[in-house]
């Protein structure tokens, strides 16, 4: 059977000049054309945007979950997370990023 | 020629205040009767993603209405709920383009390039208007007039130079709606007293610049304008297609159950 659905898009969307665009969800679309044209309505009709991205799906090359143990740290690496110095909230927030491990004592 | 600026609607007077209030009733009932007809589509749209862009600007289209409604309240007539939905077919004054069922996905995206094409050109001309409070809604409505024109021009040219029988679907949709997009230019009386007070161009003027926007979009979707297509008039004087009775039965069939309700 052949596939009725369009092609994947994944759509980054930007809140304000000058922040990250954010990956908010895919769409289907015949090309990336319509993609950002249908993007518009489904991913900026209930918060601020500015610039929309959409990005064919094959473009994207993912690792592996069954190889998620890369990701693994054997030993100790707590020497290279950036707790030492403070992160401006705002980078925080947007990255999504959790607070810095408390390493105290 | 220096024009008089009307900086508020109480500075209107006479044949010109008239003829503002015959403008506005175009603009008004030309958004609500699309709106509804896009918002036919929620629901049934070709794809989900398709759906919700059609369902939003028929959203978007209702609240121009209703921004045109409110100018008329100003003007003195009823509140915008009385005049969108108490009101009989021949009291509307929109163009038959807007009346014609939805057909297909074809003649519908079709229908919409050709309605906000003449939308954008009258926005455009009205952000230079003499009246202020047009000129300033004008402007504050070309953002999402300017997202519906890019939306149906890539339908158009997506459909227009995809497969044989999205072209033929499309020339069809063309063949039939073209006589009916001539008709959301229909000159009225009210066309020299609005463009003499630097209001509104003439109706003939704003038909040009729609089809210089319109011609190249549509040759580049391999599309026909139909010859000598002959305008279809009546609507801006209360003639109208029997569908527009029927969609007006739906529109209002809340309405009419209990006029005086509080929602």
């Amino acid at each position: 059977m052949t596939d009725t659905q369009w092609k994947v898009f994944e759509v980054f969307h930007q809140q304000a000049r000058g922040e990250p665009h954010v990956h908010v969800g895919s769409i289907h679309a015949p090309d990336a054309e319509m993609a950002l044209i249908l993007a518009k309505e489904q991913y900026s009709r209930r918060q601020a945007c500015v610039n929309l991205w959409v990005v064919p799906v094959e473009a994207i090359l993912p690792t592996a979950y069954e190889n998620d143990d890369i990701f693994e740290r054997g030993t100790d690496k707590s020497y290279r997370e950036s707790w030492g110095y403070k992160t401006p909230k705002t980078i925080t927030a947007s990255h999504g990023a959790t607070e810095p491990r408390s390493h105290e004592g | 020629m220096e024009y008089k600026k009307f900086q508020a609607f109480d500075e209107l007077s006479g044949a010109v205040r008239e003829s503002v209030i015959d403008l506005l009733y175009r603009l008004a009932d030309d958004e609500l009767v699309i709106g509804h007809r896009n918002s036919e589509w929620t629901g049934h749209g070709p794809i989900l993603e398709a759906d919700i862009a059609f369902s939003s600007m028929a959203q978007d289209e209702m609240g121009h209405a209703q921004a045109y409604y409110q100018m008329l309240h100003q003007l003195g007539e009823a509140d915008p709920d009385t005049l969108a939905f108490g009101r009989k077919p021949r009291q509307y004054r929109c163009a038959s383009l807007v009346c014609l069922p939805n057909g297909d996905w074809a003649f519908s995206v079709l229908r919409q390039f050709l309605y906000d094409a003449a939308e954008t050109v009258r926005l455009i001309a009205f952000s230079e208007s003499t009246l202020v409070p047009l000129a300033q809604l004008a402007t504050k409505l070309r953002g999402e007039e300017k997202y519906h024109l890019m939306h149906g021009r890539t339908w158009v040219l997506k459909l227009g130079n995809g497969t044989e029988e999205s072209q033929k679907r499309m020339q069809a949709a063309l063949d039939l709606a073209y006589p009916h997009a001539l008709g959301l230019f229909e000159p009225t009386e009210f066309d020299e007293p609005l463009a003499q007070a630097g209001i509104s161009p003439r109706e003939g003027e704003l038909r040009k610049q729609w089809e210089s926007a319109v011609s190249p979009v549509l040759a580049d979707a391999r599309l026909r304008v139909p010859d000598n297509a002959k305008p279809v008039y009546g609507g801006r004087v209360g003639k109208h297609p029997e569908a527009l009775k029927q969609l007006l039965d739906q529109l209002q069939l809340v309405y009419n159950i209990d006029p005086m309700a509080k929602w």
